[in-house]
């Protein structure tokens, strides 16, 4: 214990790495792995197959969009229109499919949805507009598009028993639920691109040094325009997930969401001022929060417990992440 | 752009008014002009919901339809500042009534205080205002939500015969209508069903996604669920989703409240129990024609309920479904 505890301080030469720079570097995985214990423990139905696939089709459509997200918090920027663009584009996908069909419904409804992506991208990377300004401005102004398009109403897929739309919600491949498959398949993918592609080294070096990567060449306008177009595609996921699991839309149905996915992302250890960050570890970020939410239900907490809860742990994850950065727990000064 | 509908309305109006005021002064002059009431309604959130926005297009309706009435119609955007500055407004307006459907209901009261002062009756439409502001009022007009919750208790009695364990899935924290239906439910089920025992509670926030999402938490918790209580319809079709994903939707009871098109259509299929009529036409007219009995200074009682009958499947025939 007090090997532990003396590693937590500067000067700590004990052994290769201090616990701080543990937790800087596993924190995420540790606080996974002791949810799972914690939540075992305090209830049967916490740890089984049915139980743990519930939990990831839960995260399935924060998560979705958090792994586009990452990408544009990477590259040194904010997304904070996801919520009301997820809103937009479900209202879209539902209400077009009895007008359309199902498959043409899909097509426009990324169409639209990347355009409007394409609007965030261009004012924050051409026009180098404030990132943060630019998509809370798009938050209310999306939720104004969709709210003139509804006409303010519920939309609802009539008939709600016979579309094969209903494949992205609610149908199970080899015993898994579509959701978590278009989640985790779309995860990897996109650590894969992050990883090893150009595309994804010029991310990285756009956000952590964006002067630096000016000079050695990078088109850093295109860049920060793609990673906003990638998070709308990954909105636009989320929104097939969304529709097709619920076969209804209300206009506010993302609201919050915007919060709940950047909570993500930062438990994933993403650093807020871009340059650093994983996919992989946004994915486990954003299981740790459904697994929260499913675990104290599960145990029966009320609601506001629930809560609380889970944003003192997203606290306590940024002040880890924080210490671990400057090598101690407190700042003297 | 809400405000500049409704100017555009006053204008067409006051037009109308005009024509027909100076046809009366032509036609009859020296006989007394036909009174007409300026009756101001100051709205929660138009547009959120298809509720609100069914609302709104029957209360003009209504409007165009009843004789010398010309009414102001404003929405607050869910904003309490804005709603309180329209309250002001209108009194400034010197309407004969106002109509307020409140944002918060603690946090107008200072506001309809404003307009009793200022001599100008006050109806509040569709969700009440505390306690405080309930002297200053001329009337409510609207659900009872204590009288919804009951009645749903009453239906899941029924269709349980008599016994079981179920769920409840609540509206949004802190909302009026969500506190009372809870509070009807919770207190009339031992009344009538002693042997039905609540589970659980969570809310849903009238919204279908998560309660859906609670639904799904709720069936991995308990082995066993027989009936499930959701505070609307839209929320009850989420927990029949999540069930019917499970496979268990046969064995469950659904019970809901405001009966939503979707709730309708799934009763039709025999999927969904039993709910509560409730018309927002109706919500609206009832509160145009408080506030018309009120201009003419009758009398009306304080608290005025719009019908809200069960509706399961088998009455459903009787109902019209709802158009949200």
């Amino acid at each position: 214990m007090k090997a532990l505890l003396d590693s937590f301080k500067p000067g700590f030469k004990g052994g290769e790495i201090s616990a701080l720079q543990f937790f800087g570097k596993h924190g995420i995985s540790v606080a996974f792995v002791l949810c799972v214990v914690i939540f075992s423990l305090s209830t049967q139905k916490f740890l089984s197959t049915d139980n743990f696939l519930t939990v990831v089709m839960q995260a399935s459509i924060i998560g979705t969009i958090a792994l586009g997200v990452t990408f544009v918090v990477i590259g040194g920027n904010l997304d904070l229109s996801v919520g009301s663009l997820l809103s937009f584009a479900t209202v879209l996908v539902v209400d077009l499919h009895d007008k359309v069909g199902p498959g043409m419904a899909i097509l426009l409804m990324f169409v639209f949805t990347l355009l409007i992506g394409s609007v965030n991208g261009y004012l924050i990377g051409y026009l180098r507009l404030n990132s943060l300004i630019v998509t809370l401005g798009m938050l209310s102004a999306i939720q104004g598009i969709t709210l003139v398009y509804s006409g303010g109403k519920n939309v609802d897929i009539s008939d709600q028993t016979n579309t094969w739309f209903a494949f992205f919600g609610r149908e199970e491949l080899f015993g898994i639920p579509v959701p978590a498959i278009i989640f985790i398949v779309l995860g990897i993918v996109l650590q894969i691109v992050l990883l090893k592609s150009g595309f994804g080294r010029k991310i990285f070096a756009i956000g952590g040094n964006a002067t630096a990567s000016l000079f050695s060449g990078l088109r850093r306008n295109r860049l920060v325009f793609s990673t906003y177009l990638l998070s709308a595609f990954t909105t636009a996921c989320a929104a097939l997930i969304l529709g097709s699991r619920v076969m209804g839309s209300q206009n506010n149905v993302g609201e919050g969401y915007e919060l709940l996915v950047l909570a993500g992302v930062i438990l994933g250890g993403t650093s807020l001022l871009g340059g650093s960050g994983s996919i992989a570890r946004t994915v486990i970020g954003v299981l740790i929060l459904a697994m929260i939410q499913n675990g104290l239900l599960l145990l029966g907490f009320p609601y506001y417990t629930q809560w609380l809860v889970t944003w003192v742990v997203i606290i306590v994850a940024v002040w880890l992440d924080i210490a671990a950065k400057r090598g101690k727990l407190f700042s003297t000064y | 752009m809400k405000v500049q509908i409704s100017s555009v309305r006053t204008i067409r109006e006051l037009g109308k008014i005009s024509l027909l005021a100076g046809s009366l002064s032509l036609g009859l002059s020296g006989m007394a002009q036909a009174e007409t009431f300026r009756i101001g309604i100051t709205q929660n959130n138009v547009g959120v919901d298809s509720y609100q926005t069914t609302y709104e297009q029957a209360f003009e309706e209504a409007a165009d339809e009843a004789d010398n009435v010309e009414v102001v119609v404003l929405d607050a955007g869910g904003d309490v500042a804005r709603q309180i500055s329209q309250v002001r407004n209108l009194i400034q307006q010197q309407v004969d009534v106002i109509i307020i459907w409140p944002t918060d209901g603690q946090a107008v009261v200072p506001a309809i205080n404003g307009a009793k002062n200022a001599g100008i009756p006050v109806v509040v439409t569709n969700s009440n205002i505390a306690e405080a502001g309930q002297p200053l009022i001329a009337a409510f007009s609207g659900p009872n939500n204590i009288q919804q919750g009951a009645y749903a208790a009453e239906m899941m009695c029924d269709q349980l015969g008599g016994q079981g364990d179920i769920v409840q899935i609540t509206g949004q924290p802190g909302y009026t209508t969500a506190i009372e239906r809870q509070k009807g439910f919770e207190d009339r089920l031992p009344e009538v069903c002693p042997d039905v025992r609540i589970l659980d509670s969570q809310p849903g926030d009238w919204n279908r996604a998560k309660a859906q999402r609670t639904m799904e938490d709720f069936l991995t918790r308990y082995d066993k669920i027989d009936g499930v209580y959701a505070a609307d319809d839209n929320m009850g079709v989420g927990a029949l989703n999540a069930a019917k994903s499970e496979d268990r939707a046969d064995e469950i009871v659904f019970i809901g409240a405001t009966n939503f098109a979707v709730g309708y259509e799934a009763m039709a299929r025999g999927e969904y129990h039993g709910s509560v009529y409730q018309s927002p036409a109706e919500d609206a007219r009832n509160a145009l024609n408080i506030a018309i009995a009120v201009a003419q200074g009758k009398e009306v009682e304080k608290m005025s309920y719009f019908e809200t009958p069960k509706i399961t499947q088998e009455n459903m025939d009787e109902f019209e479904k709802p158009v949200f």
